[in-house]
């Protein structure tokens, strides 16, 4: 099993295999996509009680739109299809929704989230803002960093920072541009 | 003619005021800072800076963006020479001879060439810009449904095969989505509203500015966090002013680029990146020290920098005489452009003939701008690269979120942010260009409206789209491109060519 592993290929090698799968997968949604966008769009109404011009109905683009991609989605599935197989390409693909950098994108994803979807318009802006700071600062220098700092330090920063972030946003936009936030 | 050199005139000195010099200052700088700092590009910069310009008078908007968006191409190419990753896509093929100068020790004349080459591109950009934007918006006067709809359909097909990454289909789906994105909403024509499946706010469609907020803010935070380490900075304590002999030994070579640039600029959603791309490609084909391309060729550089730099007047003009956005960045330009109730299109030059003008004067002095900073202030510039990514993303997340909620006042806009921020990570990890899907939601309303609106006044018949002379040449160049993009056609072509010319037709592609 050694020698089929992946992790023995070398990188281009094995990135271009996830490549291959993820085009597979990416194309096949985008033929479903856009199948279901021409059902859509067929099934739009055409207005024929305000005598419009057949030509002009709302679904004509859209139409076509969803034909276009649905032909994209197919070709760009065959051709990832057709490509000589590269051993392991699946698991690759497997493991980069696993790997650091794969964690990395989802502790962001769900810090990004917790703070646009749940503190915001929850807590006043500026409380979620350094809440969102703080906790970005500290998960990204400690937790997930590769040389993580002393944690007395980063705590300090992070919390310099957000404070500043936090006062000068809302300030700067409230009374300086006249912006209402969030 | 004489009217175009006393508009000019006019246009400097309308600028020629403590306004204008110091919004020029600050923004020009400050685009040098974003385009320097890896992560934040230009498009980026300038949808974050829309916010910042609601209260300012029009023209000092604009200016205050298209001098960020001058100062962010150009700063890319600090990162390029001294860290090795480029700082906005545009800088990605001056990485390939500014670092291996910065290693040889050469760092200072590389950001000193840089800096030169920058400010000639932008001027040979600006030569163009005045010369052919006025002519083009002459022409465009004679354009009607059937050129319009050819040209939005030019633009996102040519914008997706330039831009694609490694397969032209994925610049097709790119644009293809752009222009679904485009269809939600109400439609002009009969005023009905198409996939909101009954949700309120989606039936005023779906604004450019938190869209592309999102594309290029958050999926472009998320991708530069996802990366473990940062390479070290190279430092320099050689020359930065450099000699003038250096500047002119290739003064072909910043000719060529500057017209492969601007050229690169006027097609449609095909900006800087590629325009750095093409001028480097051909002064390597063109040049007499071929092999030191890749190893710290000064020419190379010449050519990435002008390249890139000459791009964005070349953008310009398509921008402001048909509305088409030459770049993604032209693209929030123009949506800029249009809160601030400037309409760009062919009549600008009947309804605001100084328009164009000014524009021009405004990337002069943003040139003059960055050519002294770029040359002054190298130690600021090396201190902004150590600002570590932990401080400065969630700052930008920050942004992002006012810069999304602040037109409409409205959450939704905050959601549509985050929505095409998430897809536009996973759309780039997966290797899909971002330009195509910004020209498709941009275009979406001229391709849709006037494809109606010419079947309309032709009683349903498609010939006048195919035999009017204007619309003939753009559907064959249209019908050529993805024919080209198709293996099974274009392979032939080129081995025949290959043959007959005794060029390397792929190898030129390639290179």
């Amino acid at each position: 099993m050694s020698d089929l592993d992946s992790e023995t290929l070398p990188p281009a090698e094995t990135e271009s295999g996830a490549m291959i799968k993820a085009d597979l997968l990416a194309g096949l949604f985008f033929l479903i996509v856009g199948i279901a966008i021409f059902y859509l769009a067929w099934d739009m109404p055409r207005l024929e009680t305000r005598r419009i011009h057949p030509a002009t109905i709302p679904g004509l683009v859209p139409m076509l739109l969803g034909g276009s991609l649905a032909l994209c989605g197919f070709l760009l599935a065959v051709r990832a299809a057709r490509v000589e197989p590269v051993r392991n390409s699946w698991a690759v693909l497997g493991r980069t929704l696993v790997n650091t950098e794969a964690i990395r994108t989802f502790v962001l994803a769900a810090l990004v989230l917790i703070y646009t979807l749940g503190l915001v318009g929850l807590v006043p802006f500026w409380l979620a803002t350094g809440l969102f700071v703080f906790a970005f600062i500290m998960l990204y220098e400690t937790v997930l960093a590769e040389n993580a700092a002393p944690i007395a330090r980063s705590v300090l920063w992070a919390l310099v920072q957000a404070i500043i972030v936090a006062a000068v946003v809302t300030l700067v936009f409230e009374r300086g541009f006249l912006v209402r936030l969030p | 003619m004489f009217d175009g050199i006393s508009l000019l005139g006019a246009g400097v000195l309308s600028l020629l005021n403590w306004a204008s010099l110091f919004n020029i200052a600050w923004a020009s700088l400050l685009g040098i800072i974003i385009g320097a700092l890896p992560g934040l590009t230009a498009t980026m910069g300038v949808a974050l800076l829309v916010t910042f310009t609601y209260g300012m008078p029009p023209d000092q908007a604009i200016l205050s963006l298209l001098a960020l968006y001058v100062g962010a191409i150009y700063g890319g190419s600090r990162t390029a020479i001294l860290l090795a990753i480029p700082g906005t896509p545009a800088s990605a093929a001056t990485t390939l001879d500014g670092y291996p100068l910065a290693r040889q020790g050469k760092a200072g004349m590389a950001m000193g060439i840089a800096t030169t080459s920058s400010a000639l591109g932008t001027l040979v950009g600006i030569f163009f810009l005045a010369l052919i934007a006025p002519l083009l918006a002459e022409v465009a006067l004679r354009f009607g449904s059937y050129e319009f709809f050819w040209l939005a359909l030019f633009g996102v097909v040519i914008s997706g095969q330039l831009t694609a990454i490694d397969n032209p289909i994925k610049g097709y789906i790119a644009g293809i989505l752009g222009l679904l994105v485009a269809m939600v909403g109400m439609e002009s024509l009969h005023g009905y509203q198409r996939f909101t499946f009954g949700i309120q706010p989606l039936g005023g469609g779906i604004d450019l500015i938190p869209a592309m907020v999102g594309a290029f803010g958050l999926a472009e935070i998320l991708t530069v966090m996802k990366r473990r380490g940062i390479p070290t900075i190279i430092t320099s304590t050689d020359r930065v002013i450099p000699r003038f002999k250096d500047v002119f030994r290739y003064r072909w070579t910043t000719i060529r680029s500057g017209i492969i640039g601007t050229f690169m600029g006027i097609i449609p959603g095909v900006g800087e990146d590629i325009g750095s791309w093409a001028s480097y490609a051909a002064a390597r084909r063109k040049s007499k020290e071929r092999e030191k391309f890749g190893k710290g060729s000064v020419e190379g550089l010449v050519a990435a920098e002008t390249g890139n730099s000459a791009s964005i007047p070349g953008a310009m003009i398509p921008t402001l005489t048909l509305a088409l956005p030459g770049s993604a960045a032209a693209a929030v330009l123009i949506a800029a452009m249009f809160i601030h109730g400037i309409r760009p299109g062919p009549m600008i030059m009947i309804e605001n003939p100084g328009f164009v003008y000014q524009i021009v004067a405004i990337l002069l002095l943003t040139t003059i701008a960055i050519t002294i900073y770029g040359l002054s202030l190298t130690r600021l510039l090396v201190k902004v690269l150590l600002v570590p990514r932990e401080k400065l993303m969630p700052v930008i997340y920050v942004l992002c979120v006012v810069g999304a909620f602040a037109i409409t006042q409205r959450m939704f806009d905050v959601y549509v942010m985050l929505f095409f921020g998430f897809v536009g990570f996973i759309l780039r990890e997966m290797k899909y260009p971002m330009a195509p899907l910004v020209l498709g939601i941009i275009l979406g309303e001229l391709l849709d409206a006037n494809l109606r609106r010419g079947l309309l006044l032709s009683d349903g018949d498609l010939t006048p789209f195919f035999v009017r002379p204007i619309s003939a040449v753009l559907w064959i160049v249209i019908a050529l491109t993805i024919a080209m993009s198709i293996p099974a056609i274009s392979r032939p072509i080129q081995d025949f060519l290959a043959k007959r010319l005794g060029l390397g037709a792929r190898g030129a592609r390639d290179g």
